[in-house]
C-alpha cells in the first residue's frame, strides 16, 4: 500500500503540497502492530490452558499404551493450536504449562515437579525450546494470514468501488458514488462540497455537518491552501478528514469524511482507506476528463465532416447543372440566328440572368456555412482598393445591368492590407442589395476615399432607404424587413455575411439612410495601411 | 494564319458540360475530342496530340491537378482548368503547376474561348515571325523593346517595361504575382507584393485611358494580372 502523502498530493490542487499538513501521523509500516501482553484477552489464555489439561487427561487415560518418550510430542499439539488460533502469548503459556504438566504427571518422581534423570531434564528443556520456537513460527504465520486477509478485503472493496466508478460518466454520478461508498465502507457519513465556477463551494447535498467542519471547509477554500487536513469535532470526538477532489483540469470540490473515534492505529488505517478510495476517484476523474475531451473532439469532427459534405454537395451537385445551363445558354447566345432574333435572344438572356442569381445565392449559402463554421481566416495581402471595387462591380455586372453604376475613386489612395476575396465578396453583397432595393434605371454610386489613415469604400443607392425600426436589426442573420418580404426576393444572409467578412479583415460596415424612400449608403471602412513613404518610392525609382 | 483546325481535348466527367463545350468549340471551328475520365484523357493526350486540353479538376479516377502534372511531365500543350473551387490559393497552385489558365464554373463560353485563344496564341507564338504583341490600342515590340499606345511611342521605366513584357508574352493569360515578382525583382522582393501593386499603378497611368477603370492591365483578385488581348473580352461577360 502507498503511504498517504503521494495520494494526498495527487488529489490536491497543484501547488498546495507544501501547505500545512495537519494530518494524523501515519507510520509507513502497514502490518498490524504487535499487541502487548496486557491487552491480550483472558479467554484465549484460559482456552490454551484448558487444551493443555485436556491433553494431560488423555495421556493419563492412555498411560499404559503410550510410551513416556512420546509425551512431549503430544504436548506440541495444544502449543501449535494455541499459536495458530490465539497468538503468541497463549502459545507461550501453553508451552510452559505443557512442560510443567508433563514433568508433574509423567516424569518420575510422579506427582512432583522434581526430575530424577538428568537425561529427562534435557528432554524437558528441549521440549520447551521446540514448543516456543514452533509457537512463535505458527503465530507469525497466523498474523501474516490475517494481514493478507485484511488486504484482500481492502482490495476487494476498492475493486468493487472502481467497478462502480467505471460506470460513472458524469461528475455528479461520481460524486454520489464517492459519498455512498465512503459512507458504506466506513459506516460513517461522508459529504461532498461541490466547487462552483466562481471558486466558492456549494453547501452539501446531504447530511448535517458539524459547524467546526463547515468552518474548516470555508477556511480551506479561502486560504486556497491546505487541501488535506483533519478536524476534530469537539462535541462527539469524531475525526473528520477533509480532502480536495480535483482532476487535472479543474477542482471539483472538497469531500469531508467522518472517520469516527478510536485509537491512533484505527484512525491511521481509516485514513489510508479513504486516501486509497480517493486515489481511485482521481483516476476516474482523469478518465472522465479524457472521455469528455474525446467526445468534444468527435462532435467537432462530425460537424466538420457535415460541413465539408455540405460544401462539396452544394458546390458540385448544384453548380454542375448550373454550369451546364449557363454554358449552354452562352453557346446559344453566340449563334448568329439567335443574336438576330430579339425575342429568342431575350429568352437566352433571361436564362443567363437567372443562373447568375441562383449562383449568387449558392455562393451566399457557402459563405454562410463558412462563417458559422468559424472558418473565416483572412489571407491578407497588399491590394489596391480600386481593384477590389472594380472586381466587385464586374462580378455583379449581370445584377447591375438595369442600373447606372457610377464610380468615384480618390487620387493617391493607399494600398490596403486585406483579403481581397473577402472584401470583394462583401462589396458585391452590398452592390447586390443596392440593386435589389432601388428602382431600375436609378444610379448606384461607388466611391473609394481616404479618411485619415483609413480607406472607405461606399455604395450609395436611390432606393427604399432604411427606417428607424429596421436599423437595429441590420446585420442580423436572416433578418428581412417586413416591408420587402413579399416584393423583393432574398435570403437575409447578404449583409450579415458582408459584416462578418469585413470584420474578419479588421474593418467595419456602416449604413446610413436619410429615411424611407431616400436611399441608403453602405460604407466599408478598411484600416489604413502601415506602409511608409520610402517603401512606395522603391518601385518608382527605375 | 491558315492552319488546319485546332484540336481540343475535353477531359470532363459530366456529359452535360461536355455537350455544350463541344458545341461551343465546334461553332468556332475547333475539332473536338472527349474523354470522360483521367485515364482516357491521359491516353488521348498521348496518342491524338491535341493542340489544347480543357481539363476538369473533379474527375472520378484521378484529381485534375495530378493529370496536369502527368501531362506537364512530357508536354507543353496548353491546358485550361475548369473548376468549381474558386479559392485563390488553389488557382495559384494550379498555375504554378503549369496550367495556362483557369475558368471557374459556372462560366460563359465566350470567356473560355478567349482563354483558349490566348493559350493557343502563346503556344504557337514561336512559330510566328511577328515579335509585336498587340492588345487593343497598345502594341509591344518584344525585339526592339518599344511600346506604343495609339501608334504614339511611350516611355516606360525599366521595371515598367519588364512587367509589360512578361504580361505581353502571356497576352490574354493570367500571370501570378509570384511569377511577376520573381521575374521583375529577380527573387529579391518575392514577398513584397506592394511593390508590384505600385508598379502596376504606375504602368496603368501610362497605358490606360482611365487608370481607375483598367481595361488592358486587369487584376485577377488574389492571383495575379492579365493583359487583355481584346477589349471585347471585358464586354463579353
Amino acid at each position: 500500500m502507498h503511504s498517504p502523502l503521494p495520494i494526498a498530493s495527487k488529489l490536491a490542487k497543484p501547488g498546495i503540497r507544501n501547505g500545512k499538513y495537519q494530518d494524523v501521523a501515519v507510520a509507513p509500516n502497514t502490518s498490524v502492530a504487535p499487541r502487548s501482553f496486557l491487552q491480550t484477552d483472558i479467554v484465549p489464555l484460559l482456552l490454551s490452558l484448558g487444551s493443555v489439561s485436556l491433553v494431560t487427561a488423555l495421556l493419563l487415560l492412555l498411560e499404559q499404551t503410550v510410551a513416556v518418550s512420546l509425551v512431549p510430542i503430544a504436548y506440541l499439539l495444544p502449543v501449535v493450536l494455541a499459536a495458530t488460533r490465539w497468538g503468541i502469548w497463549p502459545a507461550t503459556l501453553a508451552s510452559i504449562a505443557s512442560m510443567a504438566e508433563a514433568d508433574f504427571f509423567f516424569f518420575p518422581p510422579i506427582f512432583s515437579f522434581q526430575v530424577e534423570d538428568p537425561q529427562e531434564v534435557v528432554d524437558l528443556l528441549l521440549f520447551l525450546v521446540v514448543a516456543l520456537v514452533s509457537s512463535n513460527l505458527a503465530s507469525r504465520l497466523r498474523q501474516e494470514t490475517e494481514t493478507l486477509r485484511q488486504r484482500e478485503r481492502d482490495i476487494q472493496n476498492l475493486y468493487d468501488f472502481s467497478r462502480r466508478l467505471a460506470a460513472c460518466f458524469t461528475v455528479s454520478e461520481l460524486i454520489s458514488a464517492i459519498e455512498n461508498y465512503l459512507a458504506l465502507t466506513l459506516g460513517q457519513p461522508a459529504v461532498f462540497f461541490a466547487a462552483k465556477t466562481d471558486g466558492q463551494l456549494e453547501p452539501p447535498r446531504c447530511g448535517p455537518v458539524p459547524r467546526v467542519v463547515n468552518e474548516n471547509v470555508t477556511s480551506a477554500i479561502e486560504a486556497s491552501a491546505p487541501s488535506v487536513r483533519s478536524v476534530i469535532d469537539s462535541a462527539t470526538r469524531n475525526v473528520w478528514l477533509l480532502r480536495m477532489v480535483s482532476s487535472e483540469t479543474a477542482i471539483l470540490g472538497l469531500v469531508a469524511v467522518n472517520i469516527g473515534t478510536g485509537s491512533t492505529d484505527t484512525l491511521q488505517i481509516r485514513t489510508r482507506r479513504v486516501d486509497a478510495i480517493l486515489e481511485e476517484v482521481s483516476l476516474t476523474l482523469q478518465r472522465i476528463d479524457i472521455e469528455k475531451a474525446m467526445e468534444d473532439a468527435r462532435l467537432r469532427l462530425q460537424g466538420q465532416l457535415l460541413r465539408d459534405a455540405f460544401h462539396g454537395t452544394l458546390s458540385h451537385e448544384l453548380r454542375t447543372p448550373l454550369s451546364a445551363i449557363r454554358g449552354s445558354a452562352s453557346v446559344l447566345d453566340s449563334i448568329p440566328v439567335v443574336q438576330k432574333d430579339e425575342r429568342i435572344r431575350s429568352l437566352v438572356e433571361a436564362i443567363s440572368d437567372e443562373v447568375a442569381e441562383l449562383d449568387g445565392f449558392i455562393q451566399s449559402l457557402l459563405n454562410a456555412t463558412r462563417v458559422t463554421a468559424g472558418g473565416v481566416t483572412p489571407h491578407l495581402e497588399w491590394t489596391d482598393p480600386r481593384d477590389i471595387a472594380n472586381a466587385a462591380i464586374k462580378a455583379r455586372a449581370r445584377r447591375l445591368v438595369a442600373h447606372k453604376v457610377e464610380t468615384d475613386f480618390a487620387d493617391e489612395l493607399p494600398l490596403v492590407h486585406v483579403d481581397s476575396g473577402l472584401i470583394e465578396e462583401s462589396c458585391g453583397q452590398l452592390l447586390e442589395n443596392a440593386a435589389k432595393y432601388s428602382p431600375s434605371g436609378s444610379t448606384i454610386s461607388v466611391s473609394v476615399r481616404r479618411k485619415q489613415s483609413d480607406v472607405v469604400l461606399s455604395i450609395s443607392d436611390q432606393g427604399v432607404g432604411i427606417t428607424t425600426d429596421e436599423r437595429p436589426h441590420l446585420g442580423r442573420r436572416l433578418f428581412r424587413s417586413q416591408r420587402h418580404q413579399a416584393s423583393i426576393p432574398g435570403s437575409g444572409l447578404g449583409f450579415w455575411i458582408a459584416s462578418i467578412f469585413v470584420g474578419a479583415n479588421g474593418g467595419s460596415i456602416d449604413i446610413t439612410s436619410a429615411g424611407q424612400g431616400l436611399g441608403a449608403t453602405a460604407s466599408i471602412t478598411l484600416p489604413g495601411s502601415a506602409m511608409t513613404k520610402p517603401e512606395t518610392t522603391v518601385a518608382s525609382n527605375e | 494564319m491558315n492552319r488546319p483546325a485546332n484540336n481540343v481535348l475535353l477531359i470532363e466527367d459530366e456529359s452535360k458540360i461536355r455537350r455544350f463545350l463541344r458545341a461551343g468549340f465546334e461553332l468556332q471551328g475547333y475539332a473536338v475530342s472527349e474523354a470522360e475520365n483521367a485515364n482516357d484523357g491521359l491516353k488521348a493526350a498521348t496518342f491524338s496530340a491535341p493542340d489544347l486540353i480543357i481539363l476538369d479538376l473533379n474527375l472520378p479516377d484521378l484529381h485534375g491537378s495530378e493529370v496536369l502534372e502527368r501531362i506537364r511531365s512530357w508536354s507543353n500543350v496548353p491546358v485550361i482548368i475548369l473548376s468549381i473551387i474558386s479559392s485563390e490559393d488553389e488557382k495559384v497552385r494550379l498555375l504554378q503547376a503549369g496550367a495556362d489558365d483557369y475558368v471557374v464554373k459556372p462560366f460563359g463560353m465566350a470567356e473560355l474561348l478567349a482563354r483558349s485563344e490566348a493559350a493557343l496564341r502563346r503556344y504557337f507564338k514561336s512559330a510566328t515571325e511577328n515579335p509585336v504583341v498587340v492588345a487593343g490600342p497598345l502594341s509591344v515590340d518584344l525585339v526592339t523593346r518599344t511600346v506604343s499606345l495609339n501608334k504614339q511611342p511611350i516611355r516606360l521605366t525599366r521595371k515598367e517595361y519588364r512587367l509589360l513584357h512578361i504580361l505581353a508574352t502571356h497576352v490574354g493569360l493570367v500571370v501570378t504575382h509570384d511569377q511577376l515578382l520573381k521575374d521583375i525583382w529577380s527573387g529579391n522582393q518575392r514577398d513584397n507584393i506592394q511593390y508590384l501593386r505600385i508598379l502596376v499603378r504606375k504602368l496603368r497611368q501610362k497605358i490606360e485611358t482611365d487608370p481607375n477603370h483598367p481595361r488592358l492591365l486587369v487584376t485577377e483578385s488574389g492571383v495575379g494580372y492579365r493583359l487583355q488581348a481584346r477589349f471585347e473580352d471585358i464586354a463579353a461577360d
